[in-house]
């Protein structure tokens, strides 16, 4: 999709990429801190399902009804994640998302170059 | 979450609700009709996992390996949908958009259970209360009137063997 950033300027928004965008087109126009928030809960959710889903032995079919209960939870959060994109009342989800990213202050980085692999450790405050 | 729309106009966009911005506050632009579909899209699919789900309702029935995998594999798209937001060269299908009509009843977040009955054992009772004078007198009188209660049942049995033996 197209995407772009910009900055307020009182009634008017400037565009850091307005070729991407048609003249008089109609945009939706979101705070990025906010939208990130609830991306990134919904990027966590996800990896979570997808982590029990990898632990679980499928053989073992009664643990299934244990885990189900949990991913429905998630999915639960996932939903709520996705209404709020058009909602004006935060939530708590909202909020546990921005705290657990707060924690990780470090991150690796792997980057892939031709043969040679280097890895580079970024710290961000 | 703030939102608002805007339009276009001379390579700047003219906001439509302005005040929810801040002066220095970032923004993420997108083209509304391709990021209304977008949503739909992955409304769709949570209306898939919870069809899913509609199975786990019925009594005696719960999910199987299989429905498991149905599952997963509708989140791979969701995942998909997700990373393609900032994907400039994916060119959203808007020959159909998706509205939910999904029964809120399904979306519901019910009594799990097999939590609940977890977290019953995980509660702690205190141990200790304090014994007070009222208390100490209350459960003597409680032992006396059980022991009472034996004593006349036992008086009972032995008067009806004395008739049935008389008799």
């Amino acid at each position: 999709m197209k995407v772009s950033e910009g900055v307020p300027s009182g009634r008017i928004a400037e565009v850091y990429n307005p070729v991407l965008f048609q003249e008089h087109e109609e945009v939706i126009v979101f705070a990025r801190e906010e939208f990130n928030r609830t991306y990134s809960s919904i990027r966590e959710q996800i990896d979570y399902i997808n982590k029990v889903d990898m632990h679980l032995d499928r053989v073992e079919e009664w643990k299934l009804l244990g885990y189900w209960t949990k991913i429905l939870e998630r999915i639960n959060i996932l939903d709520i994640n996705m209404n709020l994109m058009f909602k004006k009342e935060p939530v708590q989800c909202y909020l546990d998302s921005y705290l657990y990213d707060t924690i990780r202050n470090s991150e690796k980085k792997i980057a892939v170059a031709g043969n040679s692999v280097s890895v580079q450790l970024k710290h961000s405050i | 979450m703030r939102y608002s729309y805007g339009i276009m106009d001379e390579r700047k966009i003219l906001l439509y609700k302005p005040h929810l911005f801040l002066k220095g506050n970032d923004l993420l632009i997108f083209p509304s009709k391709d990021f209304h579909k977008w949503h739909g899209d992955i409304k769709e699919y949570i209306g898939g996992l919870y069809q899913i789900n509609s199975i786990n309702m019925e009594k005696w029935k719960s999910i199987t390996i299989s429905e498991l995998n149905l599952a997963v594999g509708v989140l791979g798209n969701i995942t998909d949908e997700i990373e393609n937001l900032f994907d400039p060269k994916r060119v959203s299908d808007s020959s159909y958009q998706y509205i939910s009509t999904i029964d809120e009843e399904y979306t519901k977040r019910r009594r799990q259970w097999y939590t609940s009955d977890m977290r019953r054992c995980d509660m702690r009772i205190p141990v200790k209360p304090e014994i007070t004078p009222w208390q100490k007198h209350h459960n003597m009188m409680e032992i006396i009137d059980h022991a009472a209660r034996e004593l006349t049942m036992a008086r009972r049995k032995k008067q009806k063997k004395l008739t049935e033996i008389l008799d």
